[in-house]
């Protein structure tokens, strides 16, 4: 197994990024874990923030708050932030009570945080292998790999166990945006595989299944399909063993440690 | 509060005309009076013509119709492929979250345009480039402006323009320079208001309406004084406590902070001296458990006197809604023969999926059909309320908070006989709980649950006789742009991808688009004829687009109408 050693140096210059502005040590939230002020952070969320970061926090009319903690934030930055607003941008300050914005804290750092795998089981080394035979040729990971396919740098960090193996198992029960099965047909019958990057009423931006970038009109074209079935087959267990998939898992749950330690 | 007027220097001002210039001249920002005594500007009278002179656009719909259709033909089936950009103005302005949602006003070959954040220019109408350049400066603390920082538009009379601001206020301009005459309160925005609509002028009033029906708020209508800004009357959308209607809220707490907001521009009939307005959304907007009952007049189209603000008629659209289906959509108005009669009728494509005709003296519903494929409910009752098969999602698809359309104005074709509309199917589910009040935030009281992998929009026209759908085009999401209409028989629409489109109307078949690159969200186009050439604007992302056939592409120098 090859680990990036977590070297003072980098771990400094997270810490150094993530600190508030001000001087002075970094607050904490009174209520971080706490399952009763997570709930009612939902609800105030709910109330007065999913309305455009989405009820899940993927994002609406305002940005994606689910992914602040993987890209450096802390808890203090949030609650300052919720606080504040944001200047030149439309989100309002908030005069809510600090005890009801530590408890949206706490509910966001929930939903934005999965717990660590389950490190019992697989070999790491043979999940390495499995993968650059079966997924890198599709999948990047640090820099390596296809781009076809979602880059997978910091999938642990992000997506649970149970959710990687559904996305291994079955890859069509839940396709990304971006990353959708369309089928072409150009005017002279070629047929072109690929994904979706964008689409219009007249026209459809596809990378095919050789890593093309190409867009093309819908007038020009014979037909064009969406297509249920993600262009990732299934690694059901003929294909890969319950034993394969420990050691993928366990090769997938090495980046999440690799991930942060470059940031 | 302060003002601030920036004046644009525009570079290249020594090519500009003399005619330019000479509006320069005037732009000494100690001229506060208006001072030509040569130019009487805009009289009702010209308001009230409407369309008749499409050189000028003087309010929003066009026309007090409501119908955004044009009678300019210059620019028709056979040539539409080849319009191209004429000119781009580019606002330099933020509209995050939101849209570029205006209708320019034209006057004297000059565009006056409102923005985002309440900025506003006075553009040259047939080069885009600015005359002055006015920008609010406004509190840090604002509530919904904060949170939708959107203009619709100026009205204007006289020499003046009207507009409202994000701590909403109606303020009086000098056409010429930007200055602003006068300046008044029309409510407090720290609790939640604030105003977006573009002003509707009628005879001797400046008409206008109030948004913050996701707050603690009681929605108005309000008429002004155009030389002064005195109050000349105000409408509550939910009434005094023991007037009629109120029984309709279980208690005077929650019917005076029921919302009804009046955030969109009405339409008016001179003949009647009736305005027609829609109200927005009960607040809270999901839990309705603290506001059993229809609550009136939320989610209604209002029929009020123009001089004198009083209530004739209502139709509640939403009873008791609980999706935030706010009603404030531009009411298009009609004369149709109805059984060997010619009706006044009024039109609302609704929220809450279905498609609407009253007559517009009396409020009888005559048509209600669904124009969406929304589950909330198929047909409306012979009590005039619609008979709700699924009002929280759980039995089936409902239409998004965003609703089965909205705002963005719709158009209306008298010689097809049909009415052009963006519609939205989307999929949510409504969870609600009961809010807490917090001064200054908003009560939603509810999560909407919304399945984005299925919704799409599609460009509807709706028979108006059935509520039948003659055709549709699809967009890949749903589309907050809105439409108009030529007598060319072109319908003009906009989507969420960014594309501005030209339709035959008769059919549906595109006829031409062009990718702006942004998406249109909120506006819909507006047209005239300057030098014999027919121009259609249209604002997209927080650009305005002018677009115009090639100049060898026009018979004649001085028509074309």
């Amino acid at each position: 197994m090859q680990r990036t050693p977590g070297t003072p140096v980098k771990l400094l210059a997270i810490v150094c990024l993530a600190a508030p502005l001000h001087a002075g040590a970094q607050v904490s939230n009174p209520f971080e874990g706490d399952a009763r002020a997570i709930r009612a952070g939902e609800r105030l969320y709910a109330n007065r923030c999913a309305a455009c970061h989405g009820a899940d926090g993927k994002g609406a009319t305002g940005p994606d708050v689910t992914m602040l903690w993987l890209e450096g934030t802390n808890d203090e930055h949030v609650f300052q932030t919720v606080r504040e607003g944001v200047d030149g941008a439309v989100m309002p300050p908030s005069f809510a009570p600090d005890e009801e914005l530590w408890a949206m804290v706490a509910y966001l750092r929930d939903i934005s945080t999965v717990p660590p795998f389950d490190p019992a089981g697989g070999d790491a080394g043979s999940g390495r292998e499995i993968f650059a035979a079966n997924c890198a040729q599709c999948h990047r990971v640090n820099g390596d790999g296809g781009t076809l396919g979602p880059d997978l740098s910091n999938i642990a960090a992000v997506r649970s166990r149970e959710a990687l193996i559904g996305s291994i198992r079955d890859p069509s029960e839940t396709v990304e945006a971006g990353y959708r099965t369309v089928t072409l047909v150009a005017a002279d019958g070629e047929r072109i595989e690929g994904v979706v990057k964008g689409e219009d009423a007249f026209s459809i931006q596809v990378v095919d299944t050789d890593a093309r970038l190409q867009g093309y009109l819908k007038a020009n074209l014979r037909r064009f399909v969406h297509e249920d079935e993600s262009l990732m087959p299934r690694f059901g267990r003929l294909r890969l063993s319950e034993r394969e998939l420990d050691d993928l898992l366990a090769f997938l749950g090495t980046l999440r440690e690799d991930a942060s330690a470059d940031r | 509060m302060s003002m601030r007027k920036t004046l644009v220097l525009v570079s290249g001002l020594l090519l500009t005309t003399t005619v330019a210039g000479a509006l320069f001249a005037q732009s000494d920002p100690s001229d506060s009076v208006p001072g030509d005594p040569s130019d009487p500007g805009v009289s009702y009278a010209d308001i009230l013509r409407g369309f008749d002179d499409p050189s000028s656009w003087l309010t929003y719909s066009g026309d007090f119709s409501g119908r955004r259709h044009s009678p300019l033909t210059q620019i028709n089936r056979e040539n539409v492929n080849r319009l191209a950009p004429a000119w781009t103005f580019q606002t330099g302005t933020l509209t995050r979250g939101r849209g570029f949602e205006t209708t320019p006003l034209l006057y004297d070959g000059v565009l006056y345009v409102t923005g985002s954040n309440n900025f506003a220019w006075a553009l040259d109408a047939r080069t885009g480039r600015p005359f002055w350049t006015y920008q609010r400066d406004l509190p840090d603390n604002l509530t919904y402006g904060r949170v939708a920082p959107v203009n619709r538009g100026f009205g204007m009379l006289g020499n003046r323009l009207f507009m409202v601001t994000l701590d909403a206020h109606l303020l009086a301009f000098d056409r010429r320079t930007g200055n602003v005459l006068w300046d008044v309160v029309l409510a407090d925005y720290e609790i939640g208001h604030a105003a977006t609509l573009a002003p509707l002028v009628i005879d001797d009033k400046v008409v206008v309406g109030i948004s913050g029906g996701e707050y603690p708020t009681r929605g108005f209508i309000d008429a002004y004084d155009p030389a002064t800004g005195d109050l000349v009357w105000r409408f509550y959308t939910i009434p005094d406590w023991g007037e009629p209607g109120s029984e309709t809220w279980p208690n005077e707490e929650a019917a005076m902070q029921g919302g009804g907001g009046t955030w969109m521009t009405g339409s008016y009939d001179p003949e009647l001296d009736l305005l027609y307005w829609g109200t927005g959304n009960p607040n809270p907007d999901y839990y309705g458990a603290s506001r059993l009952g229809d609550n009136l007049y939320t989610a209604s189209i209002v029929a009020v006197e123009g001089a004198t603000g009083e209530l004739k008629w209502h139709y509640q659209f939403t009873p008791h809604d609980i999706h935030d289906w706010d009603s404030n959509h531009v009411p298009v108005q009609a004369e149709l023969m109805i059984d060997g009669e010619e009706r006044k009728v009024v039109m609302v494509a609704n929220r809450n999926g279905f498609f609407y005709v009253l007559d517009r003296r009396d409020g009888e519903l005559l048509l209600a059909e669904p124009f969406t494929d929304t589950t909330w409910a198929r047909e409306i009752g012979a009590d005039g309320r619609p008979i709700v098969l699924n009002n929280d999602g759980s039995g089936g698809c409902l239409p998004d908070q965003w609703g089965g359309t909205n705002f963005m104005p719709p158009t209306y074709d008298p010689a097809l006989e049909l009415f052009f509309v963006n519609a939205r199917e989307t999929c949510s589910s409504y969870v609600p709980f009961e809010p807490e009040y917090v001064r200054g935030e908003a009560t939603t009281g509810g999560v909407v649950w919304t399945d984005r992998d299925v919704e799409y929009g599609a460009l509807r026209a709706i028979d108006v006789m059935t509520g039948e759908r003659l055709w549709e085009f699809r967009y890949p999401s749903a589309t907050m742009a809105g439409v108009m209409s030529t007598a060319a028989g072109l319908v003009f629409a906009g989507d969420h991808q960014g594309n501005f489109m030209a339709f035959d109307g008769a059919t549906g078949e595109n006829l031409w688009y062009y990718p702006t690159g942004s998406r249109i969200w909120g506006a819909a186009a507006m047209t005239y004829i300057l030098d014999g050439r027919q121009f259609v604007v249209i604002p997209s992302g927080t650009t305005l687009v002018a677009f115009a056939l090639p100049r060898y592409e026009f018979a004649s120098p001085a028509g074309g109408r």
